[in-house]
């Protein structure tokens, strides 16, 4: 149809540090897996965890 | 001379008058054929797309002797007779033992192809392999029933067709666009279950207690927490309902909670959370009668929690909505177990659903 968005469901990793609770959202990338080890916190010493892994919608 | 006695305008008249009482059917019927026709041609993609997706992916993941292409084609053709239900006595028993003899069936001859296979990689070409079968079962059912009305030039015959089509459609896509999440081994929106369940067992000891399933023990309040889900990260929905007898054959069980997606009605707001009693479980029937039939023997009451989504949501890659209900679902269940037992009684939780991309 000539008016109707196209949708694109770009996957995204939510990482949550166990220590000082802060979040990062960043695009998900192939290997992550929930509620595994990912990155270094940035705000403290901590090691952040995956705790979501989602699709959210993007129009273009 | 008016318009009404016109003869040329009477013709004009008539004639489409004429057309439609004798050939009516046959012009609804060229309609109907084109826009089904439309829908047969996005099958076929849907089918030669899952095929083609399935081997690049073996190709690429696997590490292969032969070239898989003949092997798989001949899986794809692979068909289950169920059994016959004019006496239904015993069906559930045999409904399941055939299901089982073709996914055992399916998985030993996966091995062959690849003896070196792991466990996740396994049941990520098994459900890829599900997919593309049924999206083949599809595409022939439809193009079987279109040729058919109109071999025998009957518009009636395409009626039913051109009603089911777009829920067909539907399911279809939704199929069609759960291939990515599968192949990345990503949770999809059926796994909000085994995700809540996951979290609840982390720091927990786990054991396998049945075939692709896992239990872990934990406390809560002076109770005693029984928890249990399919074994992750690979894509499988485990055998719950076997693991719920080997618990209730060696523990006191007092009740038992069941956390899944269930389909929203339309209307409905996707992601919305609902309580109910009974076995919130899907499937083609035989884990929830056999865990009906626990719980009906022993006299342990079941307590549902159910998260709304529709068919494409609860295949294809989690929602944020759905993701984000997880921790407040998560309170919802310790809730649950706090207002319908007692300090010293003993529960089940069981996070039902497809665990890919969700360990444990």
């Amino acid at each position: 149809m000539i008016f109707s968005k196209k949708k694109t469901i770009v996957a995204y990793t939510i990482e949550k540090c166990p220590k000082c609770d802060m979040q990062r959202k960043r695009k998900f990338v192939e290997g992550d897996c929930l509620f595994s080890d990912s990155s270094k916190c940035t705000s403290c010493d901590g090691l952040t965890r995956i705790e979501k892994i989602f699709g959210q919608e993007l129009e273009s | 001379m008016s318009d009404d006695t016109n003869p040329l305008m009477m013709l004009i008249w008539i004639l489409p008058i004429i057309l439609f009482v004798f050939y009516g059917q046959r012009i609804q019927l060229y309609v109907t054929s084109g826009e089904i026709k439309k829908a047969i041609k996005k099958l076929d993609g849907f089918k030669v797309e899952s095929r083609d997706e399935l081997i690049n992916y073996v190709k690429k993941n696997l590490k292969l002797e032969n070239d898989p292409t003949k092997n798989i084609d001949k899986f794809l053709e692979y068909f289950t007779i169920m059994p016959v239900d004019m006496d239904p006595n015993g069906i559930v028993d045999k409904v399941r033992h055939t299901v089982r003899m073709k996914e055992d069936y399916t998985r030993e001859h996966i091995k062959l192809l690849s003896p070196q296979i792991t466990e996740i990689e396994l049941t990520k070409v098994q459900t890829l392999l599900e997919i593309a079968s049924s999206l083949q079962m599809i595409y022939k059912i439809v193009n079987h029933m279109f040729l058919t009305a109109k071999k025998q030039n009957n518009y009636p015959l395409i009626l039913p067709l051109q009603m089911l089509l777009p829920f067909i459609m539907e399911q279809a896509k939704a199929m069609n666009d759960s291939i990515p999440a599968f192949k990345t081994g990503q949770p999809v929106g059926d796994g909000i279950g085994p995700m809540i369940v996951g979290k609840m067992m982390l720091d927990a000891k786990k054991e396998t207690v049945a075939f692709q399933t896992v239990l872990a023990k934990t406390d809560f309040e002076d109770r005693t927490l029984f928890l249990l889900k399919a074994e992750g990260p690979g894509s499988t929905v485990g055998r719950p309902a076997e693991a719920l007898e080997s618990i209730v054959s060696n523990s006191h069980i007092d009740a038992i909670v069941m956390v899944d997606a269930a389909l929203k009605m339309e209307g409905e707001d996707s992601a919305s959370v609902s309580h109910g009693f009974g076995a919130a479980i899907g499937g083609i029937g035989t884990e929830r009668f056999q865990i009906e039939e626990i719980a009906t023997q022993k006299k342990i009451p079941i307590f549902s929690i159910v998260v709304k989504q529709s068919t494409n949501e609860a295949i294809t890659l989690m929602t944020k909505e759905i993701a984000d209900t997880s921790d407040d679902v998560r309170s919802q269940i310790y809730e649950m177990i706090q207002e319908n037992t007692k300090q010293g009684q003993s529960i089940v939780v069981i996070g039902v659903g497809n665990t890919s991309g969700v360990p444990q």
